[in-house]
């Protein structure tokens, strides 16, 4: 998609120096009308494309995907943990750990992903429009966002809740020490909404102030400005850990006052690719609770007994009727499970490659037969 | 000089509590700006980033590219404005140096400080290469009119001079992905592509709302006065969030092109205005005397009333370059266009110098780029407007 | 235009003008309306493909966010919220433009001044300001001035004992009980004032003595005030530091202030441009003719020059009001909560973008259409009326 814009703007490009070489001469009328012609060519050639285009609508994106043979996968590029830039320019983290196992699981390969950053305004757009295929950009799962802004979310890939950080030395050591305080949050998030509502449950009477950048809150909270910072608590564990005083500075309160399942979406009314989705990431629970992790997955495969890991794992499964691989149909490879496993790893592998080096403890995001709630239906 | 200041400092005694009150002022601020820039201001964040600051991501290897780009440029413009001194009157060498000093000093300054700031021998170099292309230009000038190139029509003339940097710049883009490019670079890339493309649509538009055609005239007093009721930025922020909406599938807008397109219909409605102006100055009876020939609307428009009212308002077209070119920070804010404010913004949250307050040195630096710009522009527009004669007759 | 010469025979179709005009406009206009169509096709078609809403139902939805001092609650909807970005956005243009144009004036005088001090201190700071881009004096108020000049709420300056300035805000002293009514009693002193002031001048005229109407009107202007004060009791409130904010007065939020203070420092410069070249543009006989006169500087200033002058400035100046009030968009870089931070927060709260921005540019264009009706009618008003 990306790779053929240069040619769409180059006319116009060509065009618009044409008109600067121009206009230092006297002829500028001449060029005016050049444009106004070139300009009504364009626009019918574009009209071709979109008949073009609506055909094409029904076709799932999953279909698309596998044409293109990458995922457009929606993320950011400054939250540490979940998704920040290396030194080598590459995406690295919690939620770019998840846009891989989408590709590995879709295309086999887990490189096949082209991350596009997005700001926190701009990331339902994006979906909506088609720019990208799936957001995985810490977002909450709520009932509008579900309904009103075409999304369908998916199986959450971290359990978190909103938190509170204020100053060591400040003294607060619970929400109730706190009011009149102000409070600061990002700009056009549910964190906003919360941090109000907690106000008026606790009846403390914050001032919410919004900035539009994670960096602008860091610089009013040193500057004095802020009492509190509230954010997801996996955030403010990032935040806290890169504080440029010294983590120590901070503390993070111990009440939590929201929900806040931060999980994958993608647009509505295209079940197929979905259920891809889903199950991608549902592949790497299942994974977890298997025990398999990728240093020990091929030999699983290769030794193991165990019918239900044979079937995740695509490989065959000695039946009656001779030796088979368990086809789902979900539009999925057969081995998609063990091309994550191998390629990404487990659930639990991934958390504790970019989450637990912050701080961060599994809790709710531990399995359920661990004292959390991750619980993936069963694959066969 | 007690003269002078008994008339000009201390007139009354008004007159000179005025003085010492703004004069301590004065002395406050330039004080407190020599202390911050000599002794207090820590510029190594200014050194390190220099490079985004000036480019942005722009990928190193290609960067001769942008040299070559410049120096062509440079070289063209010298050529031209050789070529174009009509009458040269005979001044003496230092008259000359002074009054070159007083209209490019700025320039020059603002080129010694960035060379020192980068501090490398190639950037020296640089320098001499810029000011070699300058007397080169100079020189290519002069020759023109003492060889057979005198011959050449105007416009073969000024094709010469201006292909090889297009050319230049085009490869430039061709080769760099627009989306490396940032800095101050892209600030100028999209307020010269934007006041470019918005040329023809500006002029339509200006002869549009002066036509006597009604329905001509309502559409474009629509377009004009919508526009200009319409903060710009948040025509930016509605390109950011819906410009997809309106355009098919097969474009997927990157935030230039956003941008550029906001910037071109924006300033396409200031432009208009600006030209319909022009076109009132044109005195009644160039017109009439287009009729008396016999020439028809169309010609008398475009080859009588247009060229002399576009040639009138040169200044004024230099005035909306300058407020697009200082308008193009708004492409950081609001679609994270990696221009040069939004890069002096971010260079303060590295990990090196994030937390210490350094606000005050990336946005000074910022500030004397934007300032040397658009104040050699103004200063350069007053002196075409004396050339002109404009408002004088 | 031109009259052709009327000519028996029937002039075919294509040789006529009229008929030719009319097929070049509706060409024209076809060009345009097949674009817009072409662009709300489009429109439809993604709509319709991922299913968002296009009207205006979004308004009624809980807000979910509350406003800096201001007691919206966020439970209200996005209407309301609409409203105060609507009514800060007023606020803040109603007293920018009062204080650049009294600054901006200021300074152009200056600039003109005879003494070589006030002289470049004008220019200084007209040439500093004017060649920067304004986000970038809005950025540095913001993060330099505001954020890291101004001192935590525990170290605030308190000048006076009156003010109280931190980067928390700056809490100045505010009138306790109904601000309706003091604002009623403001209003009637001034008109009183300004009616005595022209009664002055009316006298004067017939008496040949000098009016002295300023003196005449400011002391009425006291005289209502402190009679008033007299009579209802009103008390003033001055801020105190309290823990983590300030009790008292009227608080001044920190985005408002770095955004108004940087939206009349800027514009001011401009107008600062107009009202010199204004000046500079009254017929020089004007000044002769009040010198000889023998007018002091500051009455040929006051009565000859500038009233000639702002007549000369009235609709370059109209734009530069017509620009702040544009430009008070950019507060929402700073979170100040006016209109276009408002369609920020609500569109990423999850209102569609396209007609909440679009709202928001409507009421833009409304405010932009008053105040150049208000600029015009004053400036027809003030118009030498031509021979």
């Amino acid at each position: 998609m990306s790779s053929d814009l240069p040619s769409e703007r180059g006319p116009v490009k060509r065009r618009s120096l044409q008109i600067v070489a121009v206009a230092s001469a006297t002829a500028l009328f001449l060029a005016g009308c050049a444009t106004a012609e070139e300009e009504t060519t364009t626009a019918t050639t574009d009209q071709a494309t979109t008949t073009e285009t609506v055909v094409e609508a029904a076709v799932s994106i999953l279909d698309s995907v596998k044409e293109a043979g990458s995922v457009r996968c929606g993320t950011r590029d400054a939250l540490p943990g979940f998704a920040v830039l290396n030194d080598a320019g590459e995406h690295v983290g919690f939620d770019s750990d998840f846009c891989r196992v989408i590709a590995a699981a879709v295309l086999g390969d887990a490189s096949a992903v082209e991350m596009v950053d997005l700001e926190t305004a701009d990331r339902f757009t994006a979906l909506q429009s088609g720019a990208i295929d799936v957001l995985v950009r810490n977002t909450t799962w709520t009932a509008t966002r579900d309904g009103s802004e075409a999304a369908t979310f998916l199986q959450p890939t971290f359990y978190d809740g909103q938190g509170m950080m204020v100053a060591s030395n400040s003294g607060i050591s619970s929400l109730s020490d706190m009011n009149g305080a102000i409070v600061c949050v990002a700009k056009g998030t549910t964190t906003e909404g919360n941090a109000a509502l907690e106000s008026s449950r606790l009846g403390l009477n914050w001032e919410v102030r919004s900035f539009d950048e994670t960096d602008l809150i860091l610089e009013a909270f040193l500057a004095g400005q802020c009492d509190g910072w509230s954010s997801d608590v996996s955030q403010l564990t990032g935040l806290r850990s890169s504080y440029p005083n010294g983590a120590a500075e901070l503390v993070i309160l111990g009440e939590v006052f929201s929900k806040e399942p931060l999980a994958p979406a993608v647009l509505d009314g295209d079940t197929a690719w979905a259920q891809a989705v889903n199950w991608a990431v549902l592949a790497t629970i299942q994974a977890e609770e298997f025990g398999i992790t990728s240093a020990n997955v091929d030999s699983i495969r290769s030794s193991t007994t165990d019918v239900g890991i044979l079937r995740f794992l695509g490989a065959e499964v000695p039946g009656s009727d001779g030796a088979a691989v368990l086809d789902p149909s979900l539009s999925l490879p057969t081995d998609f499970a063990y091309q994550i496993v191998k390629q990404v790893g487990n659930y639990g592998e991934i958390f504790a490659k970019h989450l637990t080096p912050l701080g961060l403890d599994r809790g709710l995001n531990s399995l359920w037969n661990d004292g959390g709630i991750l619980y993936a239906p069963p694959y066969r | 000089m007690i003269t002078w200041m008994r008339r000009n400092l201390f007139r009354s005694i008004t007159d000179s509590f005025l003085t010492i009150l703004s004069g301590s002022l004065l002395l406050y601020v330039v004080w407190q700006a020599l202390q911050f820039i000599f002794v207090t201001g820590r510029w190594e964040i200014i050194q390190v980033n220099l490079k985004i600051l000036l480019v942005g991501r722009f990928p190193d290897e290609l960067i001769y590219l942008l040299g070559l780009s410049i120096l062509a440029i440079v070289f063209g413009i010298s050529a031209l404005a050789a070529g174009g001194r009509g009458t040269r009157e005979h001044k003496s060498l230092t008259l000359l140096l002074w009054g070159l000093l007083q209209r490019f000093g700025l320039l020059i300054a603002t080129g010694v400080l960035l060379i020192a700031l980068g501090g490398d021998q190639e950037s020296l170099l640089f320098g001499f290469y810029v000011i070699a292309a300058v007397a080169a230009g100079r020189i290519f000038g002069a020759i023109r009119k003492r060889t057979a190139l005198s011959k050449l029509p105007g416009w073969a003339w000024v094709l010469i001079n201006v292909l090889p940097a297009l050319s230049l710049v085009f490869i430039s883009i061709s080769q760099a992905a627009l989306e490396e490019w940032g800095g101050f670079l892209i600030n100028f890339y999209l307020a010269i592509v934007s006041i470019a493309l918005c040329f023809p649509l500006g002029v339509m538009l200006a002869l549009g709302r002066r036509s006597a055609l009604p329905l001509l005239r309502w559409l474009s007093t629509a377009y004009i006065e919508l526009i200009r009721g319409a903060p710009l930025f948040v025509l930016l922020l509605l390109a950011g969030v819906a410009l997809e909406f309106f355009i098919p599938d097969s474009i997927t807008p990157d935030p230039i092109f956003r941008s550029v397109t906001v910037f071109t219909l924006f300033t396409a409605a200031y432009l208009a205005e600006i030209v319909r102006g022009g076109l009132q100055s044109i005195p009644k009876g160039q017109a009439e005397a287009g009729k008396a020939l016999g020439m028809s609307a169309t010609k008398i428009t475009f080859l009588i009333t247009l060229p002399q009212a576009l040639r009138n308002v040169i200044p004024a077209q230099i005035g909306q370059f300058i407020s697009l070119f200082k308008d193009t920070t708004l492409a950081g804010v609001a679609l994270s266009v990696f221009e040069l404010l939004n890069v002096g913004s971010a260079i303060t949250k590295q990990d090196a110098f994030l937390g210490q307050g350094l606000v005050y040195e990336s946005l000074a630096f910022v500030g004397l780029l934007f300032w040397v710009g658009s104040y050699f522009m103004s200063r350069e527009s007053q002196r075409i407007e004396k050339k002109l004669g404009v408002g004088i007759r | 235009m031109s009259s052709l010469p009327s000519t028996p025979a029937k002039v075919p179709f294509y040789r006529n003008l009229t008929a030719l005009k009319w097929a070049f406009q509706i060409a024209a206009v076809l060009l345009v309306f097949a674009l817009l169509y072409w662009l709300y096709s489009n429109y439809q078609e993604n709509i319709s493909k991922s299913n968002i809403q296009t009207d205006l139902r979004f308004l009624d939805n809980p807000a979910n966010f509350t406003i800096p001092g201001n007691d919206f609650d966020q439970s209200q909807p996005v209407r309301d919220a609409f409203v105060q970005g609507f009514l800060n956005t007023i606020r803040v243009s109603f007293v920018g433009i009062i204080l650049a144009t009294i600054l901006g004036t200021l300074v152009g005088i200056a600039r003109l001044s005879k003494n070589f001090m006030v002289r470049t201190l004008g220019a200084v700071y007209v040439e500093l300001i004017r060649n920067l881009p304004l986000l970038l004096l809005i950025t540095f108020m913001n993060l330099g001035v505001v954020l890291q000049a101004f001192p935590r709420i525990e170290d605030a300056w308190v000048p006076l004992d009156l003010f109280v300035v931190s980067n928390r805000g700056i809490a100045i002293p505010w009138y306790l009980g109904p601000s309706g009514q003091l604002a009623l009693i403001i209003l009637a002193a001034v008109v009183i004032a300004f009616v005595v002031g022209k009664i002055r001048v009316r006298q004067a005229d017939k008496s040949g003595k000098q009016d002295r109407a300023w003196l005449y009107g400011i002391l009425t202007f006291a005289l209502i005030l402190i009679s008033s004060w007299m009579i209802f009791g009103y008390s003033f409130e001055t801020p105190l530091v309290d823990g983590r904010g300030t009790t008292g007065g009227l608080r001044i939020d920190p985005s408002l202030f770095a955004l108004l203070a940087s939206l009349v420092i800027y514009t001011s410069s401009h107008i600062a441009e107009i009202v010199r070249g204004s000046i500079l543009a009254v017929n020089k006989g004007q000044g002769e003719a009040a010198d000889a006169i023998a007018l002091s500087g500051s009455q040929k200033m006051r009565l000859i020059i500038l009233p000639q002058a702002f007549r000369i400035a009235m609709p370059a100046i109209g734009n530069q009001y017509l620009n702040l009030i544009k430009n008070t968009s950019l507060g929402a870089t700073i979170s100040y909560f006016e209109l276009t931070q408002v369609a920020q927060i609500t569109v990423g709260n999850g209102s569609p973008a396209v007609p909440a921005f679009t709202l928001t540019l409507l009421v833009y264009l409304g405010i932009s259409l008053i105040t150049s009706l208000v600029v015009n009618y004053f400036n027809r008003r003030l118009a030498l009326v031509e021979r």
